[in-house]
């Protein structure tokens, strides 16, 4: 049965300071897949994922070639159009990154923020949402009694929970980890790796490891860069 | 390599004593030729201290309009200066391009830079033309001075606000905008509230700043004896001009000593609206990052 792409590159070349990262990638992503992205340092990976929720564009000097379509509502979307907005791409597109990087806010309010910033979400059903976010990734019952309290004073670990909690926060389609274990210990690492799993379910993730056993636990698919060209794409069975 | 890394630390260390013996040799000077005139007497005279503050009788042997004046001075240079100050800081770090930017810092350094007096002599010029082309009945005046103050002290606070937002790392800049946070929000509600102390820092320097100057005061408004300010078309008495009339005029040790008690007082107030500064700070910080 042919999988329905989520995600479509074609011909991406980014550059950054006149540097070409990335060039001339083009790839499509299945929908409901984990795929992992992998290669050297410095081949890309990081940046390609900036390139699916246009967060490079916070980034001086850099410049994008090419274009990039997601699926949402049944239908494709250039996500670099001017009909698109870049705050709509973001609330659907979850982006979690390598150093967890909870805002010095209370622990509800990292989680919560989202939500405020897109409005329009009564109170209670912002708690609610709060509490099943952080369930979901096995932090409730570590935090419930303080949840009023810096998210800076949590252990590295429960700071990258909290930080995929507040990406899930939107119920978002597509999810962008980078390294999200990297700074974490063994059982936290498989403590992601399970709910990632259990994720994608509900949404398509794309995430870069260094990790090749994580990869082969988790991935349907494998994709690899190497200075910013797509060398190879393996599916799993 | 050592030993040079030794006398640095020991240099660094001589200048931070030398800075703060200089600082305590200052307020202890003024302690001792200034205590002597302490008490409320100096403030409000021979009006019942009551009587003065609900402005039921005038204060005539006290430096109670000069406080008045001072404060109100302070207070409305600061309204003007700070939201201006603070929007170009936003400009200047978060929307401007590289060359508006380069002639933007350059203009506010060269700000930064003038000479109080002649931004004291700029503020006359307009009271001037104010009163020749609108109304007589403008002239210098409490409005002037504050606006020339804010003129004065605008750099400090713009300059202040752009380091601090610009200072702050790239990963605290992205983290919201990947949440789907608009540009708008992303200033608002996190760069902003993270960089409130290096802001604040600006504006207790414009505030030190308003409270001293005395150059662009004496050219737009400020005057020896005429009570309580009643509005801001009208003339004021302010401390800084106290202390250098006095201290320029006086007749006896007494007055000498009222204009120590003057210094005295103008740095309790400083000290006040510093600790008032970081008050606000801490409560803004915590309403936008912490409350619920």
């Amino acid at each position: 049965m042919d999988k329905t792409v989520k995600i479509r590159t074609e011909n991406l070349c980014f550059s950054y300071n006149g540097r070409a990262i990335l060039c001339n990638s083009s790839m499509d992503f299945a929908d409901g897949e984990i795929t992992a992205i992998v290669g050297p340092s410095g081949s890309g990976k990081s940046t390609f994922l900036l390139t699916l929720n246009r967060l490079w564009e916070a980034i001086p000097r850099c410049t994008l070639q090419g274009a990039v379509e997601m699926r949402f509502n049944g239908r494709y979307h250039d996500i670099y159009g001017r009909d698109y907005p870049v705050t709509r791409l973001r609330r659907q597109v979850g982006m979690v990154f390598q150093v967890p990087n909870p805002l010095p806010m209370s622990i509800y309010k990292n989680v919560a923020f989202p939500l405020q910033l897109k409005g329009g979400v009564p109170k209670e059903n912002m708690r609610s949402r709060v509490e099943e976010c952080l369930r979901q990734v096995r932090l409730w019952d570590e935090v419930q009694d303080r949840l009023h309290a810096s998210a800076l004073d949590l252990s590295g670990g429960q700071q990258q929970r909290l930080c995929i909690a507040r990406a899930l926060i939107l119920r978002p389609e597509v999810l962008l980890l980078d390294e999200p274990t990297s700074a974490l210990d063994h059982a936290a690492a498989k403590a992601i790796e399970r709910l990632l799993l259990e994720l994608k379910r509900s949404c398509t993730i794309l995430l870069v490891s260094h990790y090749l056993d994580q990869v082969s636990r988790i991935a349907d698919s494998v994709v690899e860069l190497h200075n910013g060209r797509l060398v190879s794409k393996a599916e799993y069975d | 390599m050592r030993v040079l890394e030794q006398a640095v630390v020991h240099f660094s260390r001589l200048c931070g004593i030398i800075l703060l013996g200089a600082v305590l040799t200052v307020i202890g000077y003024l302690f001792v030729h200034g205590w002597s005139s302490l008490g409320l007497s100096l403030i409000f005279g021979a009006t019942p201290p009551l009587d003065a503050l609900l402005m039921k009788r005038h204060v005539f042997n006290g430096l109670f309009p000069a406080v008045a004046g001072t404060l109100s001075l302070v207070a409305l240079a600061i309204c003007w200066a700070v939201p201006m100050g603070m929007a170009a800081g936003i400009y200047l770090a978060e929307y401007a391009g590289p060359k508006i930017k380069a002639i933007l810092n350059l203009f506010f350094d060269i700000m930064a830079g003038l000479p109080s007096i002649v931004v004291g002599l700029f503020g006359f010029a307009v009271a001037v033309f104010l009163n020749r082309r609108f109304s007589g009945a403008i002239h210098p005046c409490l409005l002037i001075s504050s606006m020339a103050l804010a003129f004065l002290v605008l750099p400090y606070i713009t300059r202040t606000t752009q380091m601090a937002l610009e200072g702050l790392p790239l990963s605290a800049r992205m983290t919201a905008l990947s949440l789907g946070a608009s540009r708008l929000q992303n200033i608002v509600r996190v760069l902003v509230p993270q960089s409130l102390s290096g802001i604040v820092s600006g504006i207790i320097l414009a505030i030190g700043r308003c409270a001293e100057d005395t150059a662009v005061i004496m050219l737009t408004g400020v005057v020896a004896s005429t009570g309580v300010p009643r509005s801001l078309l009208s003339h004021y008495e302010a401390l800084p001009f106290y202390i250098y009339y006095i201290s320029a005029q006086y007749t006896n040790s007494e007055e000498l000593a009222s204009g120590y008690g003057a210094a005295i007082i103008l740095l309790c107030i400083c000290l006040v609206l510093f600790l008032l500064a970081f008050a606000i700070r801490k409560r803004i910080s915590y309403h936008a990052l912490y409350r619920a």
